[in-house]
């Protein structure tokens, strides 16, 4: 079948009025996650994800993936009107977003970051369209040596990408490794770290330590920083009526930034380890340095809040492909995501599109759908946002902490997990607090694992010798893919960067 | 809630106590065969893993066919007590000791999961209903392999050992190359994966010579020739993979199956053991059943009782004793 049939398929499988009713849902859901500062797409999935038990598979992963990609949305309106990032893919939107308010042009801001937003994210889907079914085939001839490799890219691509902290990081990926280590060892059977105990015979799962250090983590720091005493009084107004709309110019000026950041987003996105963080960072720099009027960003430029914006929500469609067709999540969300699919019984990888054709299209079939309805609402319920804003941290407090306890239990009704999530959240805060990052912590327990099985099993079938790994031609392309990586990502990280902390200098 | 049905249970048994004790013991056994099982009372079913996996799936649809022939007359409560593969549930059901409404179906965790921690309940200890099914293996190449048939793959792996992708180590998958290796006198190297999925991508990415795995989820791939089939682990082939021999037909047969069957709590009443024994007679003949058989290709093994609790004795220490000797478990 050519792509358009399958994409018709999954539309059928995709417009049912329940399964558009998840999505919608998914999508405003996706947008709340994204305005609460500090409360990022990965806790928002991992608190989720217990609520779609009893749900049919695709609508529930539908709405998953809906969450996930709704919150770039929503984080942005928080850059804009507070100055205030609504997780950390947005922060490269506050350096024009916000001097763009306060100039009094808050409404054509928002208009134009959902635009943005939605050219990036459309454009990420349609690439995905094209690309995964090719992806797929390549990745068929990936076995446990290419697994290993890919493990390690995604790490050392993380760990790169942190720059000047990248120790702390490194630190972070170590403690993630070591909490990888609990379980019974796959390849002798025998028990590691479990203590007799039932509940860790299959390991540490990472959902509880995920929604412990992303939604407690985050919660207690903001307590720290006084956050709850503090009102939010720092909010920008902004004119509904009059000058709402964006001028013919601001069309104009960023219509090949747009086109650029699309395609430059989805290829960081594809990249494991890098993400829309650092895609969002690298699209501002890149946008800066080439823009005729340099000296004009960072006092309210459209192309600088446009590039960002653009750039961030294609990586987070970038970041489906290696997520569907070879089962390794390249962020903590994307982990989160693939811990959906695995307890619905759908291992992704190569196989995956040509035995779940349904889910798989459906799924990108919901994308398309998904961005149309985020557009709308991003444009249309803006005030609605707003007043979510203005609830003050001593109520949203406590809510969280209730929404992470019941999610975390409800998912295996386990203490031990929910004794584990609260540990995860002290053990975040003091993360955030001293700079470490939580983010290369999740990722290495889910990765570490994978890696390390890959590699046993690598040396299993090679009898102990690492020749192997040049000897297969796909092995020998992800290391030289991998080597490529490590020596440019750092170069473009470091303009990323240093323009970033330019524009916070200057502001 | 459950503290006053619990309440209310052993005051019925008291009562049932009393009869005994006033009525001629003649008189009183069939009494109780009668009061099972009673319509007040909620049969309290543990499926000890999570929603979407195989074990739930058996359990729901033994109890879709209970409810739809009106087998049981009271009300059933499935519930998934997930977690540690399996011990939670199990040993929810353990701690019901005596009581004749805890019941729970078992997979392979359930020989292998006491194996590996330190449960307080071992297989044997639970009251048998019925073995109904076993899950079998099958043995495969890549469909590009020049590797034709189970002779050839004996004889090449006799040449030059080969390496066998698997399931776990824990598992079936690894007890049944490794009996029908030393039955067929050659080595191997066992490559264990986390998941069907993945190690089907090792193999088809040519890193694995070989693996072993339950034909439902390989079934679309041998169809379509990316997957050979070459010998099935079972006592009889499954439809689907017609023409394959079984590792008995060409005289390795090594017995070990996943026991896919039906338990109650232990010391469960002679009378409620019974009265499941006859229930399920009728359950595996529907054709609900069978749809569920073939739907999941599971090999159709039925025993009753206790002979149901001599399989599960063989198992245990068959796999004790492979696991044992190449140091997986101590």
């Amino acid at each position: 079948m050519d792509i358009f049939g399958d994409l018709l398929m999954g539309l059928s499988v995709a417009i049912t009025p329940i399964n558009i009713l998840y999505l919608l849902a998914g999508a405003m859901v996706g947008m709340i996650v994204g305005v609460i500062p500090g409360f990022g797409p990965s806790a928002g999935l991992a608190i989720l994800l217990p609520m779609t038990f009893g749900m049919d598979p695709i609508g529930a992963i539908m709405m998953l993936a809906a969450i996930y990609y709704g919150a770039m949305y929503g984080g942005t309106i928080t850059s804009i009107l507070l100055n205030t990032p609504g997780e950390s893919a947005t922060v490269a939107s506050t350096f024009d977003g916000f001097p763009l308010a306060k100039k009094g042009r808050a409404g054509p801001a928002l208009v134009m970051q959902a635009v943005a937003s939605f050219v990036g994210g459309t454009v990420g889907v349609i690439m995905i369209t094209v690309l995964a079914p090719l992806f797929a085939q390549v990745s068929r001839s990936f076995g446990p040596p290419e697994y290993f490799l890919l493990a390690l890219m995604g790490m050392l691509t993380l760990i790169v990408m942190i720059g000047q902290h990248w120790k702390l990081g490194l630190i972070s990926a170590m403690i993630g490794f070591a909490l990888g280590t609990v379980g019974v060892d796959l390849e002798t059977g025998q028990g590691r770290y479990t203590f007799g105990s039932a509940e860790l015979i299959g390991g540490i799962y990472f959902i509880p330590i995920a929604i412990g250090l992303f939604g407690l983590g985050e919660l207690f720091y903001a307590f720290y920083k006084g956050l709850h005493k503090t009102g939010t009084g720092g909010i920008v107004q902004y004119d509904k009526e009059e000058r709402f709309w964006p001028t013919a110019k601001d069309w104009i000026s960023t219509r090949w930034t747009m086109a650029r950041h699309s395609v430059l987003g989805f290829v960081v996105g594809v990249i494991p380890g890098a993400g829309a963080t650092i895609a969002s960072l690298m699209a501002y720099s890149t946008e800066r340095s080439i823009s005729k009027t340099p000296e004009k960003f960072g006092k309210g430029e459209m192309a600088g809040l446009v590039a960002p914006e653009t750039a961030n929500n294609a990586a987070s469609s970038g970041a489906m492909i290696p997520l569907l067709t070879l089962g390794i999540p390249g962020s903590a969300s994307t982990a989160v995501l693939l811990a959906a699919f695995l307890l619905w019984g759908l291992r992704p990888g190569p196989l995956f599109m040509e035995q779940n054709p349904e889910l798989a299209w459906g799924l990108i079939a919901s994308m398309y759908l998904g961005n149309m309805a985020l557009l709308a609402i991003s444009i249309f319920a803006i005030p609605l946002f707003v007043q979510l804003i203005k609830v003050p941290y001593r109520v949203l407090g406590p809510t969280v902490v209730v929404i992470c306890t019941l999610g975390t239990f409800s998912v295996n009704a386990s203490f031990v997990e929910t004794y584990l999530m609260f540990a995860a959240g002290i053990i975040g805060f003091f993360m955030r607090l001293y700079g470490f990052s939580p983010a290369a912590l999740v990722l290495a327990l889910v990765l570490g694992p994978l890696a390390e099985e890959a590699l046993r099993q690598t040396l299993t079938i090679s009898r102990g010798s690492f020749m192997i790994f040049v000897e297969r031609p796909a092995s020998l392309w992800i290391i030289g893919v991998t080597i490529a990586l490590l020596v440019l990502l750092p170069l473009l990280n470091q303009v990323g960067k240093s323009a970033g902390q330019a524009e916070k200098a200057g502001s | 809630m459950t503290i006053t049905s619990k309440a209310q249970r052993s005051w019925a048994h008291a009562g049932a106590m009393a009869a005994i004790l006033a009525l001629p013991l003649g008189v009183a056994a069939p009494a109780i065969a009668q009061d099972y099982p009673s319509a007040e009372e909620t049969l309290d079913w543990t499926i000890a893993f999570g929603p979407g996996g195989g074990n739930d799936i058996m359990a729901r649809t033994i109890i879709d066919i209970l409810t739809k022939y009106d087998l049981y007359p009271g009300d059933i409560a499935p519930e998934n007590r997930a977690g540690g593969s399996g011990a939670v549930g199990w040993g929810y059901l353990y701690a019901q000791s005596g009581d004749p409404y805890g019941i729970s179906t078992t997979s392979g965790s359930f020989v292998t999961t006491p194996l590996q921690a330190d449960t307080p309940w071992q297989p044997e200890d639970f009251t048998p209903v019925a073995l109904l099914a076993t899950d079998d293996l099958v043995l495969v190449v890549n469909g590009s392999s020049e590797i034709e048939t189970i002779e050839e793959f004996i004889e090449a792996a006799k040449a030059s050992p080969m390496n066998i992708g698997g399931t776990g180590t824990v598992n079936v998958d690894f007890i049944v190359p490794t009996l029908f290796a030393q039955s067929a006198g050659f080595e191997f190297d066992y490559v264990s994966f986390n998941s069907m999925a993945d190690q089907t991508t090792a193999l088809l990415s040519d890193a694995l010579d070989a693996m072993v795995g339950n034909p439902g989820e390989i079934l679309g791939l041998i169809e379509s020739g990316e997957l050979r089939p070459l010998v099935f682990s079972g006592q009889n082939t499954p439809a689907a993979l017609e023409g394959v021999p079984t590792m008995g037909d060409v005289g390795h047969d090594i017995g070990v199956s996943m026991p896919r069957g039906l338990i109650l709590a232990p010391d469960a009443p002679a009378a409620a053991q019974d009265w499941w024994i006859a229930t399920m007679q009728e359950v595996v003949e529907t054709p609900e059943w069978a749809d569920y058989i073939e739907g999941n290709t599971l090999t159709p093994t039925v025993i009753y009782g206790d002979d149901f609790r001599v399989f599960l004795e063989t198992t245990k220490n068959g796999f004790e004793e492979v696991l044992r000797s190449v140091g997986a478990i101590d």
